[in-house]
């Protein structure tokens, strides 16, 4: 009795994983989205997955007529008719009808970012300034300078302003509660300023040490303790920022050992040279933005938080204090649309 | 006793079964399609006999075929503009998913061509349901590394690119920003002329 209920079941559980024959599967999408009603419109194993959407559309574009005002019961009987073509000519007919939920991309909705821009224009004048700058000095002397400088030295030159500001990424591992992390940046100072020329060179990230970098700051730490962004800000020369994260340029002079030893103004000749270094390393990078942008701006603005917002949650992941809590800060809370 | 043994059997078998059937679901896994895509993007690109400028329109040719067989457009387009799909008649959805094509074609086809020889690894693959799947890779640069995920639907037993995560930005959800901000002042014909215009400047 027993071993024939184990096989029922067993038989059961068979038809769920395979998918049964003119029955919806039971796969996650469909099963995250009960409310859609997709039971109906999912036919055969074949279709009833990635192609929904298209075989929602796909029954309404028989009818063109309604097609501003379809309900899910018409798609049911037309769907026999469909092609199975990724790209078929009623794929443009189909509406979007399902109010963001099917391209809220399920698994990766927590991306869905938005940033406050009560300055814009102001930002949007920096953003020209920035680019201006970018393509009427920055490009042409660094084009010169990599010309002049072969690339393993301006790789030096990187690692050594990479180094230089170890304090802030020891710092910010600690506060982060990451003393892996914290442990692996120590590891590297010491490795790379005894063996690596005072950090000119980056042997710890060779095979056999392997110490991977940390790339914390104090953004990313007051985004782990919760501290929203609060409004977008594009700074001349630093380009885009928020108040939270412009806690790094104060961060960045406290901390670095260099600004103890030299007067403050020394600073600003530092970094046109770390500028000019890091951008003859890049070449290319920003144009390919600039020329893929729609609105080089927005482009600009949301890949910056889109990037911000992963580092944040990079650094959760790895800190002991913060792994298990659930996303404290503000940032991703773009609510989904109401259905 | 024998009736026993023959139970055993059957659910050996139904499990044996199980493992079998339940593997046609991962056939053509997304890691393998994009990998081969990569490669054979790879094999033009270092194609001696396609080197120099004068070779330029074939190889972008040839690039393009491949292109077109690894993303899907139709998903791209309509993930960028979500409901602002409806807003645009048939006729202008299709004048936009080409001009929109275009544009990432131009852009990106620059950026393939500069390929000098950088390493580029495939190292994870995670499903996402059944019919979704994200594909980590990384481009080893001599100063830098970039990862790339790949975001993937399974459609018509094959899987095809929706969206490229490029350093941590999903370009979807990029153009979908600055989709929204021009339809929200604007009309779909107001973003057809800027993404017409685009396409002609390059």
């Amino acid at each position: 009795m027993k071993v024939n209920l184990f096989i029922l079941v067993l038989v059961i559980f068979f038809f769920a994983a395979v998918g049964f024959p003119g029955c919806p599967a039971p796969d996650a999408v469909c099963a995250r989205l009960p409310e859609m009603g997709d039971g109906q419109v999912t036919g055969d194993g074949q279709w009833g997955r990635g192609d929904r959407l298209w075989a929602m559309g796909n029954g309404k574009s028989q009818d063109p007529v309604h097609a501003e005002s379809p309900s899910a019961g018409e798609d049911v009987p037309a769907r026999k008719d469909m092609k199975p073509s990724g790209r078929s000519q009623d794929a443009f007919q189909d509406e979007y009808k399902d109010e963001g939920q099917d391209y809220d991309d399920e698994p990766f909705a927590d991306e869905r970012v938005t940033i406050a821009d009560p300055i814009e224009p102001f930002n949007r004048l920096m953003h020209r300034f920035n680019d201006r700058l970018y393509f009427w000095l920055l490009k042409p002397v660094a084009e010169g300078y990599k010309e002049a400088v072969p690339e393993p030295a301006r790789i030096s030159v990187k690692n050594f302003y990479y180094h230089l500001l170890f304090p802030i990424r020891f710092v910010n591992c600690v506060l982060q509660a990451d003393l892996t992390g914290a442990g692996s940046e120590a590891g590297r100072f010491a490795i790379n300023t005894v063996w690596g020329v005072g950090g000119l060179l980056d042997p710890s990230s060779n095979q056999g040490i392997e110490l991977p970098k940390q790339n914390a700051d104090f953004g990313q730490t007051l985004g782990l303790y919760g501290v929203g962004h609060g409004f977008y800000i594009v700074w001349p020369f630093l380009g885009p920022s928020s108040p939270r994260d412009s806690v790094d340029i104060a961060g960045e002079y406290v901390l670095d050992p260099l600004s103890y030893f030299t007067p403050w103004y020394t600073s600003l000749g530092k970094r046109p040279l770390k500028m000019i270094n890091n951008a003859s390393l890049s070449l290319g990078d920003y144009e390919a933005v600039i020329e893929a942008a729609i609105d080089p701006y927005i482009a600009i603005r949301n890949g910056y938080i889109q990037y911000r917002m992963k580092e944040v949650q990079a650094r959760r992941a790895k800190s002991l204090f913060f792994r298990n809590r659930k996303n404290a800060a503000p940032e991703a809370a773009d609510p989904p649309p109401a259905n | 006793m024998q009736n026993r043994i023959l139970k055993k059997r059957l659910i050996g078998c139904s499990l044996f079964l199980m493992l079998l059937l339940s593997i046609p679901a991962y056939a053509g896994a997304p890691l393998s399609a994009v990998e081969n895509t990569v490669n054979r993007v790879l094999d033009v690109l270092r194609d001696p006999k396609l080197k120099g400028p004068a070779a330029k329109p074939a190889k972008t040719e040839k690039l393009r075929v491949i292109y077109k067989d690894m993303f899907d457009e139709m998903e791209f387009s309509r993930r960028t503009l979500t409901r602002n799909w409806n807003k645009f008649t048939p006729e202008q959805r299709r004048e936009f998913v080409d001009l929109f094509e275009q544009v990432l074609e131009k852009t990106y086809l620059d950026r393939i061509l500069e390929y000098s020889n950088e390493k580029i690894v495939f190292y994870k693959e995670t499903m996402i349901g059944e019919d979704k799947a994200e594909i980590q890779s990384k481009v080893i640069a001599s100063s830098k590394e970039v990862p790339i995920y790949y975001r993937m639907i399974l459609k018509n037993g094959k899987w095809k690119v929706y969206d490229v995560v490029v350093e941590n930005v999903s370009l979807v959800q990029n153009y979908r920003t600055q989709f929204n901000e021009i339809l929200a002042g604007g009309t779909p014909e107001q973003l057809l002329e800027t993404l017409r215009k685009k396409v002609k400047t390059h």
